[in-house]
């Protein structure tokens, strides 16, 4: 996590240099003919991913009392880290990927408009490069997030089939995706184990006692670092006590704790 | 069971397997002959289950099942879990392995060392796995987003200093068609080429 940081600083570091040096706005084509391609009210467009210094306040400072106004870049960048820490599959952000996808494809074809324009002048070929890298680095999170996502549901492939719950928190595709994993496991059991045991013995689903069950789950109750955005409602912890976290307060706990708290964006975890 | 073992030890011998190829970092050749000698006890412990569980259905009412049955229901389960743990282990192994090449199928199954390594089955599973994931990638439905890329590492820059390890044959690029050959030093987009990267066709100079 570290490395991406820095890898952020120093992306973003470039961008304010080249800002800073550049010509006054009036007489720049570049920023000109950006307005012209491809104006949307989305946040993260040009101009935003060239003015470093916004995106670097609203990332580490926030002074904000909630997520309320965050750019989609640094939610998407929340519910990335939410997934990667939690044992168990949180809900898709479906609007937010595709506001996301949406925006990187009129990116892409606007990078494609002036790199195809031969009057581009040098300046303009040096940002788009930086343009074309945040896009990737940006591809990056989404791929990461979609990926974290995958293989929670191939691990949890059989309880997912089986539980309507956590079926209402994933998209279409990952449901397609996990009963077909779900059945592809299945029949790999069969033909490899199962169909050669004796009849009493062939089936996937019993429930010996003293062992484990044998359908993975999510284990809920595994430790989680939890940031409080705001001031939080207190949470009953497993043994009884109840703790209440304040802005900015830091705390491990378990994720059935804070479960609520994570759906409601009132922390995140870290 | 004319060998004077106990009942599971094979099963354990496998479960060992499992641990190794963990410790290890490394896929062992699937163990065909321990799995079906387990198998083998399987049934011969259900047989010798039969006679008790009849027994047990004779006595009068509320009379505790014979030891032995208890003992030899033990040893099915466990037997039973050893093995599926086994193929579950091994399963995860090929979509880590799998994931590791950007999801490259032809990669893995023309590699004679990993071929040598997997039961036909196991192949098949591959097949089934790889079809499961193009379908997920063709729902996205989208072309700017490869979801087979790495996510290991953020990119750093949009272009990537590459030596050719590997033929490759002609490969589109942003520049244009390229002709990769052994050798060759190219400085190319990243995400062009990334996949060739992982596949082992192209190193990074760095």
């Amino acid at each position: 996590m570290a490395d991406w940081d820095e890898e952020y600083n120093r992306t973003f570091g470039a961008g304010q240099a080249a800002v800073a040096s550049g010509s006054a706005p009036p007489a720049n084509p570049f920023l000109e003919r950006i307005r012209d391609v491809a104006r949307d009210d989305d946040d993260i467009d040009i101009d935003e991913l060239m003015a470093p210094a916004g995106i670097q306040a609203g990332l580490f400072d926030r002074t904000g009392s909630s997520t309320q106004g965050e750019p989609p870049i640094q939610q998407l960048i929340r519910h990335w880290m939410n997934e990667r820490h939690a044992p168990d599959i949180l809900p898709i952000q479906e609007q937010l990927l595709a506001s996301i996808l949406d925006h990187i494809r009129r990116q892409s074809d606007a990078v494609q408009l002036i790199r195809s324009d031969p009057g581009a002048s040098q300046e303009e070929h040096f940002r788009i490069v930086l343009v074309q890298t945040e896009i990737e680095r940006i591809k990056f999170i989404v791929r990461s997030y979609l990926r974290t996502r995958l293989f929670k549901i191939e691990k949890y492939a059989r309880y997912i089939v089986s539980n309507v719950d956590i079926q209402t928190r994933i998209s279409a595709s990952e449901r397609a995706y996990a009963s077909k994993q779900a059945k592809i496991l299945d029949n790999h059991f069969w033909v490899t184990v199962l169909q050669s045991l004796p009849e009493a013995q062939s089936h996937l689903d019993d429930t010996p006692i003293f062992m484990p069950p044998m359908v993975t789950e999510p284990d809920k109750s595994r430790a989680v670092f939890v940031h409080a955005l705001k001031q939080c409602p207190p949470v009953i912890l497993p043994d009884g006590s109840s703790l209440e976290m304040a802005k900015d307060h830091i705390s491990l706990v378990p994720f059935s704790a804070v479960e609520n708290l994570i759906l409601r964006d009132e922390v995140e975890l870290v | 069971m004319a060998e004077a073992r106990q009942f599971g030890d094979l099963a354990t011998q496998l479960v060992l397997e499992s641990r190794r190829s963990t410790a290890t970092d490394t896929l062992l050749k699937y163990n065909d002959p321990l799995v079906r000698s387990i198998i083998r006890e399987q049934r011969d412990l259900e047989r010798a289950a039969d006679p008790l569980v009849l027994q047990s259905l004779d006595a009068p009412e509320g009379t505790p099942p014979p030891p032995g049955l208890i003992i030899i229901q033990t040893a099915i389960n466990r037997n039973k879990r050893c093995l599926l743990a086994y193929h579950s282990h091994r399963v995860e192994r090929f979509r880590d392995m799998y994931w590791a090449v950007g999801g490259a199928l032809p990669h893995i199954l023309s590699n004679a060392d990993i071929r040598s390594k997997l039961s036909p089955h196991e192949v098949d599973y591959l097949r089934q796995y790889h079809d499961s994931v193009m379908e997920y990638r063709a729902d996205l439905g989208t072309n700017e987003l490869d979801i087979m890329a790495g996510i290991e590492r953020p990119i750093k820059d949009l272009n990537v200093l590459v030596k050719v390890v590997k033929d490759c044959g002609v490969i589109q690029t942003e520049l244009g068609s390229i002709d990769f050959k052994k050798g060759q030093r190219f400085m190319v987009r990243r995400a062009d080429i990334e996949h060739l990267i992982v596949q082992g066709y192209l190193e990074e100079i760095v």
